[in-house]
Formats: structure tokens, C-alpha cells, sequence
């Protein structure tokens, strides 16, 4: 196969040397089929191994490979070379803070994640004689969409109120928040209510729809979130009631 | 190291970095601060809107020195601006309105797509009727 030499810029942080991240330039020999991530692993490989950057699946399924690339934020392993003319810009995600060279500081975006609670909240959960819960195809389609979502955060590197607003939980968590509170098996969006109605919760965004731009998998965060303010707006005038029994 | 000792102290890290473009750099940041820029103008639009409520109580006078002050190159075309930033939220939140419609809330079903073409359209409706409106108390309309 052809190989094409491609100029990379690659922002470097190493914190016990440098005061500002800075660009280092590479340059690889790149086949036709690489992807971004196929450069940067062979900028470790064979050229600089004290490069960091995150990465596992190589099949845009374990969202551990986002980064800004040329500006846009993509998982690097489906953003493919070619794709790309002149020398390629490779920064890490925006709107987090850098632990080092590509690897960004995530706490935060697993701590608001977590603050959701995403995950099925039962006041009661049936012992495992009764069976399983059941959930029919049309119910299943309510949420589906919106769980999908890999906590890749590309979402949060492009969203604008994140830059101004640090403390905003954020696209992928509402989503998820809204995904749990549209299933048939769940008791729980009192819980998630204080939240989401919060100072940082659904209405800090004003919907530049720059989320579901990048998104990789299409969960479409910008929409969960304005409809969340829906819910959220209904529920605050008792027009829904809120399911909980805890 | 014991599991209960203190967890070492984190690694120096850099500073967050803006997105690439932001703010004005990329259309959808710009839009994000237009939008947020609106309520400024949508603010000043109500000042004179309760303006004009506190010349209406003072009086066949006061209502005409309004109307005059109102006529002035500089009121018109502060007029203009608010009436165009207030455009600009009426399309966005149309907007916002069609993505609210692409799912359930909860136990109201989805609304039909129709509700949505008709509930813009009154607004359109009413707006062209009001800027009518606006032309001909401004004269330019017989």
C-alpha cells in the first residue's frame, strides 16, 4: 500500500517541564487507510514516546479517543487521514483541563454524569420470581436514541455555554438524565429534577446545537435537552407528575 | 502504601481551552452570542413598551410628546434594532419548538407535525400584521 508523508501538529503538555501547552510538529509516513489515531500511535511507536493520548477500542465504540482535530472535535479513530489536506492540527478536547499532551482531566465530566443518576430508580425492586421488567417496542423507541450515547465528550468540547459556564452539567449527562426519565421502568426523575432544574442545569442552554453537530453516534443531545426543559417546565407546574415513591 | 493514606496530590494541569472558534470565530458560537445578546435588546424593547403604558396614564400631552420623541431618527432606529433582535428569538425559539416535537413527554403523545406548522404560522402571521401595522402609524403606508 502507498505510503504519503503527512505533517502533524500535535499540542504537547508536559507539566513538569512545560509552563504552556505548545505545538510540536511530526512527520508520518501515513498509508491510505489510517485514521488520526493510526498517526499518532505511530508517532509513539517510532518516533516520540513520550506522546500521551487515550485511546482503546479503535472501532469508535469506547469514546476514549476524542480529541480536537483541525479544530472539530472527532474520535480520532474515525477521522481518516485522507479526509484531512495540508499539515493536520491534533489538540486535546477544549472546555477540559490537560493532564498531559492529548489526555484531558475527565473528573468533572464523571462527577456531573454521576449527579444525574443514570441509572433505573425503583421504589421497589420485583423479586426475580415475578420475571423481568417488560417494555414493549413503542416504549423502547421513547428513549433510545438518547442511550446510544458512548461518554466520548465530544459534546462537551463543543459546547458553547461550557466555555462560559464551566459549572453547566452538560449535554451528555442531560441526555442521559432524559433517557432514564423516559423509560417505562424507571421511578426516579424526582431525583434527577433538583438537577436538572437547577442554576446549571437545562436552561443555561440556549441551543447553538453544536453537541449534536459533533456527535459521533448521533444521540442528538441538543434535542434530549430542550426537551427536558419541557419536562421540566410541566413537572414544575404539576402539569406531569413526578415519578418517584422514595 | 496503606489503602487508607491520603490520595498524592494531583498532577499540574493546564487550564481549559475555549473551543476552536469560539466566541465569534464559527456560525453556531456566533449564533450562541446573538441569541444571549438578545435579551439586552428584548429588555430595552419592554423600557419603552412601559413607557409608552406610563405616557398613555399621563394624558392626551404626554402621549403626544412620546409619539414625538418616538418619531426621532434615534428612537426609530433603536426601534428597528429591537424589533430585529426580537425577530431573530421568535426564529430561534421556532427552532427549539421543532425539536421539542420529535419525541413523547412523558404521557402526552407526540404532537402531530401539523400543530407545529400551524402554531408557526400564527406567528407569522402576527408579526406581519404588526410590522404593517408599524408602517402605517409611521406613515409610510397610506
Amino acid at each position: 500500500m502507498e505510503l504519503h508523508k503527512v505533517k502533524f501538529e500535535v499540542l504537547r503538555f508536559r507539566p513538569e517541564q512545560d509552563q504552556q501547552p505548545v505545538f510540536q510538529t511530526y512527520e508520518v509516513e501515513c498509508m491510505e487507510d489510517w485514521v488520526v489515531l493510526d498517526a499518532l500511535n505511530a508517532i509513539k511507536d517510532d518516533i516520540d514516546p513520550t506522546l500521551s493520548h487515550r485511546w482503546s477500542c479503535r472501532m469508535g465504540v469506547c469514546g476514549s479517543c476524542g480529541m480536537l482535530v483541525n479544530g472539530r472535535p472527532v474520535l480520532t479513530c474515525a477521522a481518516f487521514v485522507r479526509d484531512y489536506e495540508g499539515t493536520i492540527r491534533v489538540e486535546p478536547l477544549s472546555n477540559f483541563p490537560i493532564v498531559r499532551d492529548l489526555v484531558v482531566e475527565l473528573d468533572g465530566f464523571v462527577k456531573k454524569i454521576q449527579r444525574v443518576k443514570p441509572w433505573i430508580i425503583r421504589k421497589l425492586e420485583k423479586d426475580l420470581s415475578e420475571g423481568e421488567y417488560r417494555q414493549s417496542a413503542e416504549q423502547l423507541d421513547e428513549f433510545k436514541q438518547f442511550s446510544m450515547c458512548i461518554n466520548c465528550a465530544l459534546c462537551y468540547a463543543a459546547c458553547p455555554v461550557l466555555a462560559n459556564e464551566p459549572e453547566f452539567v452538560g449535554p451528555a449527562a442531560i441526555a442521559l438524565a432524559h433517557r432514564y426519565n423516559l423509560d417505562s421502568r424507571d421511578e426516579g426523575n424526582a431525583e434527577r429534577f433538583p438537577v436538572l432544574d437547577s442554576h446549571d442545569g437545562v436552561y443555561a442552554c440556549s441551543f447553538a446545537n453544536e453537541c449534536s453537530q459533533v456527535c459521533p453516534k448521533h444521540v442528538d443531545p441538543a434535542m434530549a435537552i430542550q426537551q427536558a426543559k419541557l419536562t421540566d417546565f410541566l413537572e414544575w407546574a404539576h402539569i406531569l407528575p413526578k415519578k418517584s415513591f422514595t | 502504601m496503606s489503602a487508607h493514606a491520603a490520595s498524592a496530590p494531583k498532577t499540574r494541569t493546564a487550564p481549559a481551552r475555549a473551543p476552536a472558534g469560539f466566541p465569534m470565530g464559527f456560525y453556531r458560537y456566533r449564533n450562541y452570542v446573538l441569541f444571549a445578546a438578545t435579551s439586552l435588546f428584548m429588555m430595552l424593547g419592554c423600557a419603552m413598551l412601559l413607557d409608552a403604558i406610563h405616557a398613555l396614564g399621563q394624558g392626551e400631552a404626554a402621549w403626544l410628546a412620546f409619539q414625538a420623541r418616538m418619531a426621532r431618527p434615534y428612537y426609530l432606529a433603536t426601534s428597528s434594532v429591537v424589533l430585529l433582535f426580537t425577530l431573530y428569538f421568535v426564529i430561534r425559539f421556532a427552532w427549539v419548538g421543532r425539536k421539542i416535537a420529535a419525541g413523547r413527554i412523558g404521557p402526552i403523545p407526540r404532537p402531530p407535525v401539523p400543530m407545529f406548522v400551524t402554531g408557526v404560522a400564527p406567528i407569522g402571521g402576527f408579526l406581519t400584521l404588526w410590522l404593517i401595522l408599524l408602517l402605517i402609524l409611521g406613515g409610510f403606508l397610506p
